[in-house]
């Protein structure tokens, strides 16, 4: 997923988008200017506890740095030309996505299973219609 | 036996076996953790899915 990219797409189909990272408040800002994606909620969150209960996992080093991985990392690199800056938090910590409805239910997720795997807009948004309209709205 | 610590895993913090992540079925565990926004103040994680869909995206960090 490319925030700066697919962030309106979601909000058409009705989704409110939170990124939520490891770091501090600044750490975020920085992102957040650097990234282009002013307006967009961020949330921080030092100690990973949400990590830990979305099931995100912290990866082995052939999964941060393996010939697969690291392949994968340039060409999404160029594609994007956003470059890698220096890490903060936890190196290792993966990421991923989850689609929560308004009862809880978590009807997609995509969860990481190296640094190269990332969710798929299309999956969210087809999830997001499965799970039945939503008026559009901002967020 | 002497187990020789890998350097590289130290260095990043790297798991020393693969795992497989595991999704949760429902959101109730991540409801009622509390994270900072921009300006540092609490926001409930529960309270953004209240009233429409969302889609919670946890990055490997702001790099």
């Amino acid at each position: 997923m490319q925030l700066h990219r697919d962030r309106d797409r979601i909000a058409a189909a009705g989704v409110r988008l939170v990124v939520i990272g490891q770091g501090t408040p600044d750490h975020a800002k920085e992102f957040q200017a650097r990234n282009h994606v002013e307006g967009l909620t961020i949330l921080v969150d030092e100690s990973r506890a949400s990590y830990d209960a979305a099931g995100a996992k912290v990866a082995t080093v052939t999964e941060l740095l393996g010939p697969r991985v690291v392949a994968r990392g340039t060409v999404s690199g160029l594609r994007t030309r956003l470059p890698q800056t220096a890490t903060k938090g936890h190196a290792a910590q993966l990421g991923g996505v989850l689609l929560v409805l308004p009862d809880g239910s978590v009807p997609y997720a995509h969860l990481a299973e190296d640094a190269s795997d990332n969710a798929s807009t299309d999956e969210i948004l087809a999830a997001a219609e499965r799970a039945g309209p939503e008026p559009t709205r901002s967020g | 036996m002497v187990v020789v610590e890998n350097p590289v895993r130290s260095l990043l913090g790297a798991a020393p076996k693969k795992r497989f992540a595991r999704a949760p079925a429902r959101a109730d565990d991540l409801a009622d953790l509390v994270l900072k926004d921009l300006d540092g103040g609490d926001v409930r994680l529960g309270d953004t899915w209240r009233d429409g869909p969302v889609a919670l995206v946890w990055l490997r960090h702001y790099g």
